[in-house]
This record gives C-alpha cells, structure tokens and sequence, in this order.
C-alpha cells in the first residue's frame, strides 16, 4: 500500500510539473504573438546601429526559432538560470529572491489572519441561534469579498495616514533604518486580508451548517454531552476539512492580489517587481516571476492534498479506493 | 403569497404549483432591491451623461469638493467628475456585462456537451477548468493584457478566457443531474436526437445554478478590470472606474472624492451581482440555509 501512495503522489507531482509547463508555454506563446520589439525597449528612443542591434538580438537569443528558444529556457530554468534582466544586467533569480521574502511579510500574516478570523467567525455565524448575528456575519462576508482590495487600501490609506496621521502609507520603513517595522505593515496586512478572510468566513459557515446537520451530530446530542462539547470534539474539526484546500488555494489568490497592495503601498515585493517589470517591458523577469509564482502555488497544493490525507481517514479510504480500483 | 395565489388564478389551474426556485428567488424583497441597485447603476452610466456637463469640458475650476453645481466635485483638470463616474460606469458594466455573456454562451456548449456526452470533452474540461482554479485569474490577465495591448476588446477577451471554465464546470455538474431524470430517459425513448434532448430538457432545467455562477462571474470580471485598470493596463481611450482610481491616486491628500466614489461605485455593483448569487444559492439549496 506504501507503494501505491508514493505512486499517487507522483502522479499528482507529474501533473503539477505539466500545469508548470502549460504556464511557461503561454508565456512564450503570449510573448510570441505580442506586439512591442525587445530590443526597441532596450535601446530607447535614440536609434544605433544596426550592427549593434543584430548583435543584441543574438545577444538574447532573439534570432532563434520560438521552439528552439523556448527549449533552451526549459533547460535553463533546470540550472536555475532563469536569465538576465535587460535594464539592470542583474539575473532576474537574484531579482525575485530579493523580492519573495518581503512579500512574505505580507502574505503569511494575512494567511494566517485570514485562516484563524474565518474558522472563528464561520462557525460563530454556523451556530449562532440569532438569524441577526448570522445575517451580519454573512452580509459583511459577502461585503468583504467585493470590495476592490487595492480600493481599501487606498481608503485605509486617507483614514489613518491622511486624516489621523497615525500610520504611514509608503514602504517598508523609514528611509534610516532597513527591514520592516510593525507600523508599516499594519495597513497592507489588512487590505490583503479583507477578501480573505470574508471567502474563508463563508466557507467555515456552510461547512459547519453542513456538518451540524450530520446524524453522528444528532447521535452525540442524544448521548448528553452539551453543544460545546460537540462542537469541540465534532463540529470543529469535521467542518475545518473543507479549509485546508482552501487555505492551500488561497496562497494564488494571495499572490495575485499582492500585486495590487504593493503597487498601493509602494512595498518592494514581488508584486511591485512584477508591476514594474510590466512597464519596462521586462519579459525575462515576468516570466520569472509567473514560473515562480506557479512553483509555490503547485506546491502547496500538494502539501495541501498531503496534510488532508494525514488528517482525514475518509479522504485516505477514498484515495486508497481509488488506487486500488474500488468505487467507494 | 398573495403575489403566488393570484398567479394560480390567472394562470386558471386548480391545483398548487410548487414554486420554482426562481420564482421563489424573483418574490424576495432583498434580490428585488439588488436588482433595482443594478438597474439603478445602469441608468446612472448611460441615460446620466445626457443631464451633465461633457465628461471632457475643462472649463470649471479645479479639484472642486462636491458641492451644488458639481454632486461629485471636479478633477485635476477642472472636469465634472459625476460625467467621468457616468462614463467610467459604461465601460465597467459593459465589461462585466460582456464577460458574463461570453462565460455563460462558452459554458453551455462546452459545458452540457460534456456533461451530456462525457468522454474526451469532458476530460478537457475538467483539466482546463482545474488549471484555471489553481493559477489565478489576475495574474494571467495582468500578464495577457500587457503583453497584447490594453484594448477593451482584448481585456473582455481575456478575462473571459480566464473565467468561463468555472460556469461551464457548473454547466457540466447540472447536465450530468439532469441527464439522470426520468423525462430525459423518456426522450430518449422517444428518438428524439441527443442535440434535441440537451437543448429542450437538459439545459432548461439546469438554467437556475448557471445563472448563479454567471451572475458572480460578471462581478468579478468588474473587479478584475477595475484592478487591471488601477494599474494602469485598462483601454486608454475608454477610463472605466478603476482607471479614474488610478489618476485619483496622486490627489489622495487632497480630492478624497476623486477616490471614494469610483471605488464606491465598484463596491455597489459587484455586491449587488454577489448578493443576488448568494440569495439565488439560497432558494437553489435550502439545505444551506438554516433549519431551526
């Protein structure tokens, strides 16, 4: 049976590694198709020679076929060559490495935020006995997940830097000193959170509702034990399942909409490389940032399929039918 | 109830119907609201610009408050800003509008041919619609949109081609219920052709969870593009409401309105086009409403 699920992992892996490999053709493809010459955006508006030109062109490769090229960045990327930035000469891996760690800073407290306030209040909205509790829990979800998040950011923005002067609005310290301090981190955690955290609040709530409703609930109620005690020992942990792969998910989602904080915040990320990099044209690093974006995205959903296997028996039997061939 | 007995009795038959569940939807006084919210917003975008200045005439003064003359203040240049939101809310909607008609007319076809049929389609569907769960939707359009030209035809496109596979998976999940049914069953008997059987009595009954996805669909297709053209990457000759938030930004210590209100305006329709999918779940599975 080990066997069988190294093999259903490596399946799930194999099939993470083509979703890579769809992502980067794409991108070839999009950038193959794309309007704008490279080379135009290197040199500027002055024109040079067009001996410097073709050399520049094979210089990147450009005089290649798109297959060939694109062969050669698959091989590449093996190295963990990703290539050269155009403007700054510096290899784009180096770039985004630099980068990654401060959008961490914001996203694993705004996952964790996010997680942790949407288990709670899910469950609060699930069990609360007044239909006024549940409906504003509910409503203000709704409310949380359609608000443009880089719009709070800008309302966060005029409350507390314009108006109350409280907290500053721009990067990630002051100019003296390096690293992160907590009072710059506080507005851009809370605008990545909002969408969150409302997704995960409904999420909790009608997991919960579904797993209330279950007879194994029923059966404990009519052995005694109080509506605490269930929803400990029962409730909680049953209706906390469907979290997982959403917390996984929520990782893309997080990325994607860290570009928007960050473009607000003016906080040097990932996100902000991948915005500037846009404008300049800087298609290497794009590309760059997308591959690695997708490579933490793919790995943690399989983290994810693996964590569920370890807590859920259910899912383990269903996998387990599934690989032996059993219809469940 | 009035409303349903009065019906009965037009409608001449003796015995009660059950209500539909979007009959039942249609009767709630809160998705009539939204409906009026969205209907409202419509009107304000494109019958507003007939009764305010040219969203173009520079003539007023600068970064007015809003006041009397001008409910939304001015801008930077001097222009009424209420004629920009106007203006601003034909592109929005429109995209959303777009969007969710592409979504719903690429997710029936895909999407009950694979339900209906399975097979190799349905295999497709089911990786394209995965791939599209895992990568997110913003991240390809903001690199798509770059790299193609931020044009309005370009944008719909490609937000559609990022989101349809969610309606289609919907789609798909219904077709294969329905197909189930003892009327489908008895069509088939009957001879009528699988193309026939799909277009009169699989997807009519299927319409109600679609119409869910495809109203959700279109709220975030306008939050989407309100992101994209916040960042810059929207059409250029056609400002839509994240695109004045985008000029808005420089005058944030000064022209709050100029932030405030596109902003507000996105918040009111992608929550009314939420709402009303939450409120439409609701009447479609009651077992996620709570029994007391």
């Amino acid at each position: 049976m080990k066997l069988a699920r190294i093999r259903y992992f490596a399946r799930l892996a194999g099939s993470s590694l083509m979703l890579v490999f769809v992502v980067l053709l794409i991108m070839f493809v999009l950038l193959e198709v794309a309007p704008g010459d490279p080379i135009q955006a290197l040199v500027g508006n002055m024109p040079v020679t067009d001996a410097f030109r073709e050399q520049m062109t094979r210089a990147y490769g450009l005089d290649r076929s798109l297959a060939e090229r694109f062969l050669a960045y698959l091989g590449n990327i093996l190295t963990g060559n990703l290539g050269v930035s155009f403007a700054n000469k510096e290899p784009v891996i180096d770039l985004i490495v630099d980068r990654l760690g401060n959008t961490m800073i914001l996203m694993l407290p705004a996952l964790v935020l996010s997680s942790v306030g949407g288990i709670v209040l899910g469950a609060i909205a699930a069990r609360t006995r007044s239909r006024l509790l549940d409906g504003f829990i509910s409503s203000v979800a709704v409310a949380g997940f359609s608000i443009p998040s880089f719009w709070l950011a800008l309302l966060l923005i005029m409350l507390f830097s314009v108006t109350l002067g409280w907290l500053p609005s721009q990067g990630m310290n002051s100019f003296t000193k390096t690293g992160v301090s907590l009072q710059y981190l506080i507005l851009p955690v809370l605008s990545l959170t909002m969408g969150e955290l409302a997704f995960k609040t409904r999420i909790m709530r009608s997991s919960m509702i579904e797993v209330l409703g279950q007879d194994y609930i029923d059966t404990a109620r009519s052995k005694g034990l109080s509506s605490f005690q269930i929803l400990r020992k029962h409730g909680l942990l049953n209706s906390m399942l469907p979290m997982v792969s959403v917390i996984g998910y929520s990782l893309g989602f997080m990325l994607a909409g860290s570009v928007l904080v960050e473009k607000v915040f003016g906080w040097p990320g990932m996100g902000l490389l991948l915005y500037d990099s846009i404008k300049r044209s800087e298609n290497l690093v794009v590309m760059g940032i997308l591959l690695i974006a997708t490579l933490i995205i793919v790995i943690v959903n399989i983290l994810t399929e693996f964590v569920y296997e370890m807590v859920d028996p259910r899912i383990r039997a269903r996998n387990k039918a599934a690989r032996d061939g059993v219809a469940l | 109830m009035t409303a349903l007995a009065s019906k009965q009795e037009s409608d001449g038959k003796g015995y009660d119907r059950p209500p539909t569940p979007i009959g039942q939807f249609l009767r709630l006084t809160s998705t009539r609201v939204y409906l009026a919210v969205l209907a409202l917003m419509a009107a304000f975008s494109f019958l507003g610009p007939f009764f305010v200045p040219s969203p173009i005439n520079t003539d007023f003064p600068v970064l007015l408050p809003p006041q009397l003359g001008h409910p939304a203040g001015t801008d930077f240049l001097g222009r009424d800003f209420l004629a920009q939101l106007m203006v601003g809310g034909q592109v929005s909607l429109f995209v959303g509008l777009a969007v969710g008609v592409i979504c719903l007319t690429l997710a029936v076809v895909v999407g009950g041919l694979a339900g209906f049929f399975g097979g190799f389609l349905d295999q497709a569907l089911s990786k394209i619609s995965e791939f599209f769960q895992v990568i997110p939707a913003i991240i390809l359009a903001l690199v798509a949109v770059s790299m193609l030209g931020a044009n309005l035809p370009i944008v719909i496109l490609i937000l559609s081609l990022t989101m349809w596979p969610q309606v289609a998976r919907i789609v798909r999940a219904e077709c294969m219920r329905v197909s189930q049914l003892g009327y489908v069953e008895s069509s088939k008997a009957a001879g009528f052709s699988p193309v026939r059987i799909l277009w009169s009595d699989v997807l009519p009954n299927a319409f109600a969870p679609v119409l869910v996805a495809t109203t959700m669909t279109v709220g975030r297709a306008i939050l989407v593009e309100s992101g994209l053209a916040f960042l810059g990457l929207g059409d250029a000759d056609r400002p839509s409401w994240g695109a004045l938030l985008n000029s808005a930004q420089s005058y944030i210590q000064t022209a709050w309105w100029l932030t405030l209100l596109p902003g507000f305006a996105i918040f009111v329709v992608v929550l009314s086009a939420n709402m009303l999918g939450d409120r439409l779940n609701d009447s479609l599975n009651p077992s996620l409403s709570k029994v007391k």
